[in-house]
């Protein structure tokens, strides 16, 4: 008996369009000896404070916090909109970049336009990156800014009841990790999590991570590189943490509702499939989102295109009912 | 992430953002990516809004460049840099200088969404004279007159018209879609069923259409909706009438006569019939008493007016 070697899912014209024109930019593969060349050509050039304060309409603040079990502090970036009338809720944000790379000010522009729309602020986390700090130190920083985001709701000014996590990504996976925290440890309680293309398996063999490899963004090889400088030698073992790989987690009831998106065309695909329909059989909420010839944060790299639009819109329409319904 | 907007923004006219111009549109094309695409790339490689018009395949796409579709608000402004797409134009809405990238854009994008142009709409649909002879039929049964409808592509719940070509053709049309351009009589729109009477209803506008020529002047589309009461006089056609006659008689006289009369009895007034006509008002007073002894009954009055428009009427119809 043959087995066929699976094609890969072709990308949305738009997207794979897009990707020609960022494909020097961004090779889909990434190994080890990549990363110091990674942050320190910025791929993605990072808002300016007054790029965030967006002509006035929010105040930013840096806010120092006490790590987990005496780790060291850790940073929150904090974003509160000035005109909104009415008590606010939160986001609390985990920002994307495979574990390796990335800061508290990546990905927050679709975020301030949620803060707007819905009278939000923006909590966004600044924690330690992998190979340096290995599992658990990311995730616990995540953790602890949580707790204390969610014991300072009156001096911060939210309502508790209105704390949603969010996350692309690398993100993604900490923020459902930190919502399985929650639920463990006895952390705030969340109004929902917004896992946006989570990575979630440090196992990294489901179909979409083999059929993928080499192509789009973030393939098979960068996951292993990503999961590597995070776990180590124990990626894809028997004995990981499902507060590192949410994947791993043998009980997801009890979680908050979840929003996850995905594209088909990515690494990612099966591993949250998987994730919402566990989900569901245990229970749960969640609204699962597959986006056809997706690659990895196609909305992020290419916003513009169709199915990127009727992603971004998706995310707004899930809070609008969550938040108002 | 920063947006491909963005990063493109940034490039300056050197070969590296014309090639990456070059690489978007070949990868929509290879992928077969619809004109939307296609407009939606050009304005956002170009940063300014991008519109495809092309009336004659009834094309008409605006993109702004967050990749929002935009309706169409005013006419283009022949100034912005544009480039033809087979009968159609696209267009980028660039006030000012133009981008480091906009020549490029055009080409490639003209280039991808002709290929989509001629594989989509490349010609109008195959004309199938027995479902349009079936969908008219007063005789043939609902079902098939249904059928018929689908057939020619015309929604179930959605009204439409008939038309009737001089040259003896019917088309059948959505209510949504204008005549296409010749001389034609046009049914009233309504539901697919009321096709046969719409169809009966624009032969008989046909009737009342002419050539517009000098020896045949007229309107060249004739609505049945506006003919009023005229339309009844389609039915006594075949009497002879001594006014029609007497039109005849005075044709004979002067290749001026019929163009004349009929510019008389379709303008508001004598000095607008000149205008048409495009002769002095004193050489109109002239032909006018002319034609006015030929005929033996005054044009100027409004009761003369009507009686000509009458007589031209029914020589229209003698026609038929």
């Amino acid at each position: 008996m043959t087995t066929t070697q699976a094609s890969p899912v072709p990308f949305d014209p738009e997207l794979g369009a897009a990707l020609s024109v960022l494909a020097e930019q961004l090779p889909p593969t990434l190994t080890p000896d990549m990363i110091p060349a990674l942050r320190e050509g910025p791929v993605m050039p990072q808002p300016t404070d007054d790029e965030l304060r967006r002509g006035g309409r929010f105040e930013i603040e840096e806010r120092s916090v006490p790590g987990r079990d005496g780790d060291p502090d850790i940073s929150l970036l904090i974003c509160k909109p000035t005109g909104v009338t009415g008590t606010l809720g939160c986001i609390y944000h985990t920002h994307g970049g495979g574990m390796i790379v990335g800061d508290n000010r990546s990905g927050l522009d679709g975020m301030l336009d949620w803060c707007e729309r819905f009278g939000l602020m923006l909590v966004s986390v600044e924690y330690r990156l992998a190979p340096e700090t290995p599992h658990p130190g990311p995730v616990n920083d995540c953790y602890a800014g949580l707790v204390w985001t969610g014991e300072h709701a009156d001096e911060l000014g939210f309502d508790p009841a209105k704390l949603i996590v969010a996350g692309g990504s690398a993100g993604g996976g900490l923020a459902a990790a930190v919502t399985l925290m929650a639920r463990d440890l006895g952390g705030p309680p969340l109004l929902g999590q917004m896992l946006m293309c989570p990575m979630l398996d440090d196992r990294n063999n489901t179909p979409s991570s083999l059929q993928m490899a080499g192509l789009g963004v973030w393939d098979h090889t960068a996951n292993q590189t990503g999961w590597g400088a995070l776990l180590g030698d124990a990626a894809g073992g028997p004995d990981v943490s499902p507060y590192a790989a949410p994947a791993r987690a043998e009980d997801l009831s009890g979680l908050p509702p979840a929003f996850i998106d995905v594209g088909s065309a990515e690494t990612f695909r099966d591993e949250d499939v998987t994730y919402a329909s566990r989900i569901w059989q245990i229970g749960g909420q969640a609204e699962l989102h597959v986006w056809s010839g997706g690659f990895h944060g196609f909305d992020g790299l290419a916003p513009t295109a169709a199915v990127s639009r009727d992603a971004q819109e998706a995310r707004v329409r899930w809070l609008d009912r969550i938040l108002n319904a | 992430m920063r947006d491909l907007a963005v990063r493109l923004a940034a490039l300056d006219a050197e070969a590296g953002a014309a090639l990456r111009v070059i690489a978007y549109f070949d990868r929509l094309v290879e992928a077969r990516a619809g004109l939307q695409s296609i407009v939606r790339g050009a304005a956002v490689l170009a940063g300014c809004p991008a519109r495809l018009d092309d009336d004659e395949r009834r094309v008409r796409i605006r993109m702004l460049p967050t990749g929002e579709a935009a309706p169409v608000p005013d006419p283009p402004r022949p100034e912005w840099p544009h480039a033809s797409v087979g009968s159609g134009v696209l267009w980028l809405e660039r006030d000012g200088d133009a981008g480091p990238v906009d020549a490029m854009v055009l080409e490639r994008a003209c280039g991808a969404a002709g290929a989509v142009l001629d594989r989509t709409r490349g010609r109008a649909p195959a004309p199938d004279p027995a479902s349009v002879e079936l969908v008219v039929d007063p005789a043939a049964s609902p079902e098939v007159r249904a059928q018929a409808a689908r057939r020619l592509g015309l929604a179930a719940d959605a009204p439409a018209y008939a038309m009737a070509t001089a040259g003896g053709t019917t088309h059948v049309l959505a209510a949504a879609d204008p005549p296409p351009p010749g001389r034609a009589g046009i049914g009233p729109p309504g539901p697919i069923l009321d096709l046969p009477a719409s169809h009966a209803a624009a032969r008989i506008a046909l009737r009342f259409t002419a050539a517009g020529t000098e020896e045949d002047p007229g309107p060249l589309v004739v609505r049945h909706a506006e003919l009023g009461g005229l339309a009844l006089l389609a039915d006594h056609a075949g009497e002879p009438v001594p006014d029609v006659r007497a039109l005849d008689h005075a044709a004979a006289a002067a290749p001026w006569m019929l163009s004349t009369l009929y510019a008389v009895s379709a303008a508001s007034s004598l000095r607008g019939a000149a205008a048409v006509l495009r002769v002095h008002h004193s050489t109109l007073q002239d032909r006018i008493t002319h034609a006015e002894h030929l005929l033996g009954w005054t044009v100027r009055e409004p009761a003369g007016r009507l009686r000509l428009q009458l007589a031209l009427a029914l020589r229209r119809l003698a026609k038929w």
